[in-house]
């Protein structure tokens, strides 16, 4: 499981965008660009989540044809609810630490 | 260009990826197409490289995944040391790393290790960009054999000369030696196809390197191919053995009168007088220049003479910097041989699952977009 005080301001971020998204599914890209994260960051946590059971993944057929098919995200019951524990911070409070406390 | 180097940048990441991430590696690869300005492409797809070698790291260091069954631990063990270009370069990161240990503890100059940390960097790029180029772009096996051959030929009669002899190309700032670089590619080509193409751009470096004359070299190219007799023997590959010889034989004729350079040369010798912990960087990572080679030989029967000739070459690099001045591979300033040595990948046998021949006859890496995922796979898997 991961640990409320291990998850990065990104981690809070794409947890939050999600959770946003409900029920709909999220492509990669997407959330780098709407979470303003890099796809260097994006990827570990996506596979994390995924590999703990907070996130589910599908290939989804593409929106225009001889596309390939996108691989997309939501979050599972679970993982909405890590979400919830977890929100994220607020600008300027990524600077403090774990506890909220200034580094 | 942007857009080409990111398409290769994320093919790299899928390749490096663990096995059990594949799809993720897919997941990069569709994602990129969707991107359309040719700096985000590339910034994302520089991103996911970055991520695909931490991943990598972490699969092979440690066991992230308690619930697979059997022995996590073994069970990557084995899946890397089945899949030798994996390998190779894990082993070349490993060896160009202790290498910049060595270095430092030398009190080489920064701007050698820059070098060869950006010669690292630009070898793994470059097997992803070919590995790429040899999908989309249908080049003659006998032609480009020859054309790399020829490379070496044109350096011995238009390069800088030193010391006697003539194997430096100035590029931009940097000297290279394209021996280092062709040779093993040359002499892998042969291993592969051993036809009359290949076997004439074997004659070429051969000549090459008794004109120039290269004795490190050409001792490696008739090493490589003395294994490859041994392995595979044949009448085009007795040819390429002979050749390889008389090279190597006129090299041996002709003074060496080329000087050890600092931190190049005999650096086998002067390690450990740096710190013997130094002089163990050293050693280590000159026999995990050859432990792909080992690897592939015991466990992939059917390629045993690529493998042969892989190692045989590489050990006689090695066995040229330990007898005379001539650059240590990797472990040594020598952004040459660090390229070559990449470059030189290319040449093994892909993972046993993924083996299909181009027209090159290179063993080719499968690709993401071949493996169309099938849709019912996601719908199953949805939580």
């Amino acid at each position: 499981m991961i640990r409320s005080r291990t998850l990065s301001p990104p981690a809070r971020t794409i947890l939050a965008l999600m959770a946003d998204a409900g029920e709909s599914w999220l492509h990669g890209y997407d959330l780098c660009r709407r979470g303003q994260v890099k796809s260097g960051t994006l990827y570990p946590l996506l596979i994390r989540l995924e590999e703990q059971g907070y996130l589910e993944a599908q290939w989804q057929a593409p929106a225009e044809a001889g596309r390939p098919p996108r691989h997309a995200y939501r979050l599972t019951v679970t993982g909405l609810a890590l979400a919830r524990a977890n929100p994220a911070l607020a600008p300027g409070a990524a600077a403090a630490g774990p506890l909220g406390k200034p580094a | 260009m942007r857009h080409g180097l990111a398409k290769a940048a994320v093919r790299l990441a899928a390749i490096i990826l663990p096995a059990h991430l594949r799809d993720w590696g897919r997941a990069m690869v569709v994602e990129l197409a969707a991107i359309e300005r040719p700096g985000s492409a590339l910034a994302f797809a520089l991103g996911c490289l970055g991520c695909a070698v931490r991943q990598a790291l972490f699969s092979h260091l440690a066991d992230p995944n308690p619930a697979l069954e059997g022995n996590p631990i073994m069970h990557r063990r084995s899946s890397l040391l089945g899949q030798p270009r994996r390998l190779a370069a894990y082993c070349a990161i490993a060896a160009v790393g202790l290498g910049l240990v060595y270095m430092a503890a030398a009190g080489a100059p920064r701007s050698y290790l820059a070098i060869n940390a950006a010669a690292l960097a630009i070898g793994l790029l470059a097997v992803g960009i070919l590995t790429e180029a040899g999908r989309h772009w249908r080049i003659g096996a006998g032609a480009l054999g020859v054309a790399l051959a020829s490379l070496i030929l044109l350096t011995g009669l238009f390069g800088l000369s030193a010391d006697g002899a003539t194997r430096w190309v100035p590029v931009g700032g940097i000297v290279l030696q394209p021996a280092l670089f062709l040779v093993p590619v040359v002499a892998l080509r042969f291993a592969r196809v051993r036809d009359a193409a290949a076997l004439f751009a074997v004659l070429i470096a051969s000549l090459a390197l008794a004109l120039q004359p290269d004795r490190g070299m050409a001792g490696a190219l008739a090493l490589g191919m003395a294994a490859l007799a041994l392995a595979r023997p044949g009448r085009l590959v007795l040819a390429a053995l002979g050749a390889a010889l008389a090279g190597f034989a006129v090299t041996l004729a002709r003074a060496d009168e080329s000087r050890a350079m600092p931190f190049v040369d005999q650096i086998f010798y002067t390690s450990f007088g740096v710190h013997p912990l130094a002089g163990l960087a050293l050693l280590t990572g000159a026999a995990l220049i050859l432990a792909p080679a080992i690897a592939g030989y015991l466990r992939d029967p059917d390629n045993r003479p690529i493998y042969a000739m892989f190692g045989a070459v590489w050990l006689g690099v090695i066995l040229a910097a330990a007898l005379g001045n001539y650059p240590t591979p990797l472990v040594g300033y020598s952004g040459s041989a660090i390229l070559g040595y990449f470059l030189s990948l290319l040449g093994l046998p892909p993972a046993p699952a993924a083996r299909s021949v181009d027209r090159n006859g290179i063993a080719m890496q499968s690709e993401p977009e071949r493996q169309q995922p099938d849709l019912r796979d996601g719908l199953t898997a949805a939580g």
